[in-house]
């Protein structure tokens, strides 16, 4: 058997095929999570973005259970850990254990060893053991004792935390925090959800009636299939118009990465390909703003003071932010204008 | 403030009124109108209420003002007001054309007056407190001042421009002292990087734009030609003036024909005569006759007769005269020291003479009275004339003289000139009367046939040359057609000679007529048999200052009353001279039997400023239309970009009939088709005040169309929709969507926004589109701060070469 690698994910999907994987796999997991759809497009929308995903909220509302509905709509290996106080780096990487038979260590791979590792309460656990998440996010490979071994394909970290301010949790490292493509929070669920989860939920847990919709395999093309979307350079340049704009904005001391940049503009082509489209809208960036960018950024003392979150500064951002475009100058309008004017009054003339 | 500077700015027009009752009248009506701004300003009324009470009062106070006496409790305004305000309308209008400068006290022209300054201080008002722009309110008051200019025809006293003027600046200041008080305390730039002498940059900057400002109004007229006033004339013009004025008192030929051009070309105006007579409306003054015609045009004979103390004779005692209906007047006239001629001027047909002493004599065959030994200068005195009124069909039985007639003889000698034959045999063609021929050939010198009031035209002389050119250039003054007329009468054989004297005039100081050298005039008499020397004016009657017509010979440049003179004057017997001078002068103030017309009056109907006024308000109609003929011709051009230009090479299978679908074969032409569809789109929301966000994008713009214009569930929705898609397809994907009907959206989604937009909305679309404002307001914008740029990089530069740098460093 031939381990896929990241650099050939399988043959892209047809529109329609990828259609009616992802309905599937949104429709599975909307099962359990109720309406909540946004929030499962988007955590699809990151998976197939190659990307990890962070599930932010107060307790109880659903985010391990998206994680793991997420998971099991899925046909692949998925592997579970539970963040607590005292959980060791080894636990999450793997160790190397004296073996007497063969006289020799031998690797005990980790729980990072899977193709879906949820991990709840991320920051329960303290910064070391949270560190040991850093190489396997990026590189999507482990070290251990000098060893460097490669994770699967698809690989994907879903992490639930709950917010800073609740008692007995580690702040995650900033350097954590980047490695997280979005950070989404689940809310509350409107009451109509809510009466349809308690019917649902009273008698049997409807995540042991959930079953695979998808294999690691199709997944790996539809990751293809996202990597072939159209990103405009209009799109690409305001991509980077808002990234820049967090790192010169006075209220944040500390602005998005590159990386970020790089995953909002994945993300985006995720959600595109979710909505059938072939290429990437500013709409879609303007979505994702706040999902992908908020988590890493550090206001300021004086915006923190102010109760600025960091979500309203990067929404804030995103309306004052005029769109790029390919085109020349318009006085009053950036959108809409330009070059398409001169060369049609060229034309007129 | 903005009233009394409204009022200061009416100043130039006591230039016009001879007494000073329309000042009250207007300091009643702006004062009222700003009354009645106060008020609702206090009250905070919104600015179109503020409008509406302060022309409410005006209205009121016009009705109060000028009553129709058919009121509700004498200030609410009936129908029958407003017809009295269209009456005094056409009475001012009337006024007009009658009176000269300064004009008495008449009710329609002080009511212009009033409502004129009126409207101009709530135009003002409204501009200097409302929009807070009192620089704009400088042009209702340049209208003001315009009309005085307009009015006058040389040059117009300065005291009262002046006072206008300050009460401009006044209003300047004023605004721009409340506007700096606005912020607080003045700082005069003490303390500030700035020298001494320079109090404060500001004001620095100041002085020198009006420096500039000064200069450039000064040195432009002198440069401009064609400015007859610019000083530059004047100084090479200083002699050419009163070069004919003279003569000698001793003898007694005079050239008049110098005499007259010098007279109208001298650039400043000198009273020469008061006259005062008890005819209501009396033709020319005359005081001079050439008769006299040879090669080098009309010269006056040297008059010979018997010295006035021994009487004068009357046209009714002599048969051959007595034609007509005969009315006898008194005259005083005074000359003032500045006319020197040795002829006297006198009314036609004087028959006492008073005030002259024994050196002065009667030429009785041309009319005049004149000396030997002395002149006019200075003289007072008086005399009685007849005056004879005639009909044309009264004339009509003049016969035809006896070819040995005395007259014959001497009046109808011309020199050989095979052009004026010509013509003249083929104007008097058909023609059996003398007064018809008469007729005919006065009526070739109208405006129809080309002909045109100038005085540079031609030289002074009347010789065969000049009536040559001037019968082929048309452009002349009055000598030329009065010459060219007497010259074609002697053709047809008809005695004709020149008359020349003043018009009626048109400057009046109390009763009195004051004839200055405008006012000289040159006209033509004819010989006929029975009513003696009966004058006709070829003149065109616009162009002389109070020129007047006789009922024998109307105006032929007037067109209004067509029917009333043709018959009078063309159509043998078709009408009595009853209807002729009475049909067009119905409802005007002329004297019952007058045969001095209100054609006179309708006559210079078309004159210059009523054009220059039309013109104006054309002007500034068409100018408002601008935007939104601009507007039309950007989304032509757009929905032509749209439209298919249906591609030639690939023979793409064309859907028929629909001409809005776009058929373009290359993605680039879809591109732009899309494109052009939503910034035309754009253009519209702008139009219709749709918030246009640059940070939205296409899609949430159109969804927020359809939100805030309220479009849902209708086409224009899915129109919008479809243009979005359609933009940001163009914008964003690999391929633009074609085949979409963009241009029946576009369609759509503006009826739908102006559907339920509200009128005003809708009109200021249509008007004065807001994309087209704008787009111009940021071009000028953008112009300006290119232009300050290069200023300031200019200013650098010379900066550097200022020896002030090393100055201001050494007393750091």
């Amino acid at each position: 058997m031939t381990t896929p690698t990241w650099d050939e994910p399988g043959g892209p999907l047809t529109n329609d095929e990828f259609r009616a994987a992802t309905d599937a796999i949104i429709a599975n997991i909307e099962h359990v999570i109720e309406g909540k759809g946004a929030t499962v497009r988007l955590a699809l929308a990151v998976m197939l973005a190659e990307g990890h995903l962070l599930i932010e909220d107060v307790p109880g509302v659903g985010k391990t259970m998206l994680a793991k509905a997420l998971a099991r709509s899925i046909d692949c290996s998925v592997r579970r850990i539970q963040f607590t106080p005292d959980l060791l780096p080894s636990d999450v990487t793997g160790v190397s254990v004296y073996n007497q038979e063969t006289r020799d260590f031998e690797f005990k791979p980790g729980a990072v060893f899977a193709n879906l590792v949820v991990g709840d309460e991320i920051n329960r656990a303290s910064p070391k053991t949270q560190s040991a998440l850093l190489e396997c996010m990026e590189e999507r490979q482990v070290t251990v004792d000098g060893t460097t071994y490669e994770l699967q394909a698809p690989f994907m970290v879903i992490a639930t935390q709950n917010p800073i301010e609740m008692e007995g949790t580690y702040p995650l490292p900033e350097a954590q925090r980047d490695r997280f493509t979005a950070r989404i929070a689940m809310g509350y669920p409107d009451p109509r959800a809510e009466l349809a989860m308690l019917n649902s939920h009273g008698a049997v847990d409807p995540l042991n009636a959930l079953r695979a919709v998808a294999d690691a395999s199709l997944v790996r093309r539809l990751i293809a299939t996202v990597r072939e979307v159209h990103a405009a350079e209009a799109v690409q340049q305001y991509a980077i118009a808002l990234v820049n704009a967090t790192r010169e904005a006075p209220e944040i001391r500390l602005g998005a990465s590159p990386r970020s940049t790089l995953q909002l503009l994945r993300t985006a082509k995720a959600i595109a390909a979710l909505e059938g489209r072939d290429y990437v809208l500013p709409d879609d960036l303007q979505a994702l703003a706040v999902p992908v960018m908020a988590h890493r950024i550090i206001p300021t003392a004086d915006a923190q003071l102010n109760r600025r979150t960091t979500d309203t500064i990067i929404s804030e951002i995103v309306h004052r932010l005029p769109l790029p475009h390919d085109r020349a100058r318009n006085p009053y309008d950036t959108r809409a204008n330009g070059d398409g004017r001169a060369q049609y009054e060229s034309r007129g003339r | 403030m903005a009233a009394a500077a409204s009022l200061l700015a009416a100043a130039p027009l006591s230039a016009i009124f001879e007494t000073w009752t329309w000042l009250l009248q207007c300091i009643l009506t702006v004062g009222l109108v700003a009354g009645a701004a106060v008020l609702t300003r206090t009250l905070r009324f919104p600015t179109w209420a503020q409008a509406a009470g302060m022309v409410l009062v005006l209205l009121l106070t016009l009705t109060w003002i000028f009553p129709s006496h058919e009121e509700l409790l004498g200030l609410i305004p009936t129908p029958a007001t407003f017809n009295h305000f269209g009456e005094l309308f056409s009475e001012a209008g009337n006024d007009t054309r009658a009176y000269g400068v300064p004009v008495p006290n008449r009710d329609g022209l002080l009511f212009i007056a009033a409502l004129g300054i009126g409207a101009v201080a709530i135009v003002v008002d409204m501009l200097t407190v409302v929009a807070r722009r009192p620089a704009l309110a400088g042009l209702p008051m340049l209208a003001i001042y315009s009309v005085p200019v307009a009015v006058y025809i040389d040059s117009v006293p300065v005291i009262p421009f002046i006072v206008a003027s300050i009460g401009y600046l006044w209003l300047l200041v004023a605004d721009n002292v409340d506007r700096v008080r606005r912020f607080g305390r003045r700082f005069t730039g003490d303390g500030r990087d700035v020298d001494v002498w320079e109090p404060s940059p500001l004001a620095a900057a100041g002085r020198r734009l009006a420096v500039i400002g000064v200069a450039a109004a000064v040195v432009l007229p002198l440069i401009v030609p064609g400015l007859n006033t610019g000083l530059l004339n004047q100084l090479t013009q200083v002699g050419t003036g009163g070069g004919g004025t003279g003569g000698g008192p001793g003898n007694g030929r005079i050239d008049l024909s110098a005499t007259l051009s010098g007279f109208l070309n001298t650039t400043e105006t000198i009273p020469y005569v008061k006259v005062t007579t008890d005819e209501t409306d009396p033709f020319y003054l005359r005081f001079g006759v050439a008769d006299a015609l040879n090669k080098d045009g009309f010269k006056a004979r040297t008059p010979t007769g018997r010295p006035i103390s021994n009487g004068l004779t009357s046209p009714q005692d002599n048969p051959k005269t007595d034609g007509g209906e005969y009315q006898r007047y008194h005259a005083d006239v005074e000359i003032t020291n500045d006319f020197t001629q040795s002829l006297a001027p006198i009314y036609s047909s004087t028959v006492t003479m008073d005030g002259l002493d024994g050196s002065w004599a009667y030429d009785q065959s041309s009319q005049v009275i004149f000396s030997n030994r002395t002149n006019v200068r200075g003289k007072k005195y008086s005399f009685d004339y007849v005056r004879a009124k005639y009909t044309p069909d009264e004339l009509r039985q003049a016969e035809q003289l006896p070819s040995d007639d005395p007259n014959i003889v001497q009046f109808t000698t011309v020199p050989a000139d095979p052009t004026v034959e010509t013509l003249v045999q083929k104007l008097v063609k058909n023609k059996d009367t003398p007064y018809d021929k008469v007729m005919a050939l006065y009526k070739y010198f109208s405006k129809e046939n080309g002909f045109k009031y100038s005085l540079t035209a031609a030289g002074p002389n009347g010789d065969v040359s000049a009536i040559d050119a001037f019968l082929k250039d048309k452009s002349g003054y009055c000598q030329q057609y009065a010459a060219s007329l007497a010259w074609m009468a002697r053709e047809a054989g008809i005695p004709a000679r020149v008359a020349f004297g003043f018009t009626k005039g048109d400057t009046r100081d109390g009763k009195a007529y004051v004839l200055t050298n405008r006012n000289a005039h040159a006209w033509t008499e004819v010989y006929l048999d029975g009513f003696g020397w009966i004058p006709f004016d070829a003149t065109p009657a616009a162009s002389v200052a109070g020129s007047s017509r006789s009922a024998w010979a109307p105006d032929t440049d007037q067109v209004e009353t067509p029917s009333a003179s043709s018959s009078a004057t063309a159509a043998p017997g078709a009408a009595s001279s009853a209807n002729a001078s009475t049909a067009p002068g119905a409802g005007k103030d002329v004297d019952a039997g007058g045969s001095v017309t209100g054609d006179a009056a309708t006559g210079s109907g078309f004159s210059t400023t009523a054009v220059l006024v039309t013109a104006l308000i054309a002007l500034l109609i068409a100018l408002l239309l601008v935007p939104a003929l601009r507007r039309v011709l950007v989304r032509k051009r757009r929905h032509e970009a749209t439209v298919p230009t249906v591609a030639a090479a690939s023979a793409g299978p064309a859907p028929p009939g629909s001409l809005d679908v776009v058929v373009t074969t290359e993605a680039v032409q879809a591109r732009e088709d899309a494109h052009a569809a939503w910034d035309e789109l754009v253009d519209t929301m702008l139009d219709y005040r749709v918030q246009v966000d640059p940070t939205e994008t296409p899609r949430h713009t159109a969804q927020r169309l359809i939100h805030e214009a309220d479009l849902q569930n209708s086409s224009a929705a899915e129109a919008a929709v479809l243009l979005g898609t359609a933009e940001e397809r163009a914008r964003y994907a690999r391929q633009p969507m074609r085949g979409a009907a963009l241009t029946t959206a576009l369609a759509q989604v503006r009826k739908g926004i102006a559907a339920t937009s509200t009128r005003r909305t809708r009109l200021t679309a249509v008007l004065l589109p807001p994309s087209v404002m704008l787009r111009w307001r940021l071009a000028i914008g953008e112009a300006s701060t290119t232009g300050m740029t290069g200023i300031s990089r200019l200013r650098d530069v010379l900066i550097r070469f200022s020896p002030r740098r090393l100055l201001a460093n050494r007393a750091r």
